[in-house]
């Protein structure tokens, strides 16, 4: 998984953007959101992520890997990310 | 995720809009920036001003710019300066006449990664073309996009309605399409620039606006999923109205480096030359607040005509 093509992210002091240039739309990220989409910006796969997040959030590792699957596919959903 | 972001929130703009040069092979009727042969400014930035500001935004990580003018491939540093965006992952949109889309610039471009190359075409035949674009060639500007759609460059088409190619509409759209155009652009003529000489030949009644519109959303509809249709209904002074309270991340550079607020004031709120990106910025957004933004906007409301001086920059 990877940012979309036309997809740019940066981060921010209230956690980070995701400006999608074709339509000129911009999304705000909270600080986990814009964790996750870092990751993602990284080249991590989708099930590295959350264990990498759980850790450094110290949250229950089933419940992040659950708030990250339907993240993902919010962002898939709306083009932000593809395979 | 929220779908918005307020731009005093945000560390940097998320957009800019560069004038790189203000000389132009053509001299449109409607041109906002009264662009033309001989019309650079005689205080542009040089190549070591321009790489350094192109540098000061890719630090900033500004994710998306955007080459105008004039014509921005007659600048002679044009090619440097884009390739130095694009190969620090920003992406880049150029806006020009098509009068260069060469193969050879076509390929240039293909290779530098540009996210799309906008091309104004403000007739679908070479009477209301030339009528419009003065000392424009019409059969070499769809050559050029022929060019850029050749090289699988996405092109992007930008219309600008007068009162004698307006009844194209229809047209222009359908010839966007099959000359192999990802997007389509158009909104309202602006009474400012050129176009303030030339109104008795561009002012279009509200009546054809209303069926202009109509028009293009009938085209939208036709070509979903096709070729993006899209166009802005909003007049200047509510689109101001709106911006007033809600900024677009968005900072418009002039050739000589000064900062506009907005392309549709005449308010400059940094000079790069002298400030840094987040001086301007910072500047950028208590600008909006200076009390003199506003009276403009209210101004325009009883004399719509307030927009003939926008060329004569008030710095806030």
């Amino acid at each position: 998984m990877r940012l979309a093509k036309n997809v740019k992210f940066r981060e921010e002091k209230f956690g980070g953007v995701l400006f999608e240039t074709r339509s000129e739309k911009v999304y705000t990220l909270t600080p986990t959101a814009a964790a996750v989409v870092k990751q993602v910006a990284e080249g991590r796969a989708p099930g590295e992520i959350a264990p990498a997040l759980a850790q450094r959030f110290e949250a229950d590792g089933t419940t992040i890997e659950r708030e990250v699957k339907a993240f993902l596919a919010e962002l898939a959903e709306k083009g932000l990310v593809e395979d | 995720m929220n779908d918005s972001a307020a731009s005093e929130a945000l560390a940097a703009p998320l957009y800019v809009a560069w004038q790189i040069t203000n000389e132009c092979n053509l001299a449109c009727l409607h041109c906002i920036e009264e662009s033309g042969p001989g019309k650079a400014f005689s205080d542009e930035l040089d190549r070591e001003g321009a790489l350094r500001v192109v540098d000061e935004l890719m630090a900033n990580e500004v994710p998306y710019l955007s080459f105008s003018g004039g014509e921005p491939m007659l600048h002679p540093h044009f090619f440097e300066m884009a390739e130095r965006v694009t190969s620090r992952g920003s992406q880049l949109k150029v806006e020009t006449n098509g009068h260069y889309l060469t193969p050879e610039n076509c390929a240039r471009l293909k290779a530098l990664e540009v996210k799309a190359v906008q091309v104004s075409l403000d007739g679908a035949t070479s009477a209301t073309f030339g009528r419009m674009r003065v000392r424009g060639e019409f059969d070499r500007t769809l050559q050029g996009i022929r060019n850029l759609v050749a090289a699988d460059v996405p092109v992007e088409i930008n219309f600008s309605p007068a009162r004698f190619n307006i009844h194209e509409a229809g047209r222009i759209v359908d010839l966007a399409y099959e000359l192999g155009a990802a997007s389509f652009y158009s909104g309202r003529t602006m009474f400012t620039g050129n176009a303030v000489k030339a109104w008795r030949h561009l002012e279009v009644e509200d009546a054809d606006y209303v069926k202009y519109f109509e028009t293009l959303a009938a085209k939208r509809d036709e070509y979903r999923g096709r070729m993006r249709v899209s166009y802005h209904e909003a007049g200047l002074l509510e689109e101001l109205r709106y911006r007033l309270h809600h900024p677009a991340a968005l900072l418009i550079i002039l050739p000589n480096g000064l900062v506009k607020l907005i392309n549709a004031l005449p308010f400059v709120c940094g000079d790069l030359r002298r400030e840094s990106l987040a001086d301007v910025w910072a500047n950028f957004r208590r600008a909006w607040h200076d009390p003199r933004v506003a009276t403009f906007i209210d101004e325009l409301a009883a004399d719509p005509g307030a927009t003939r001086g926008l060329h004569k920059w008030v710095r806030v």
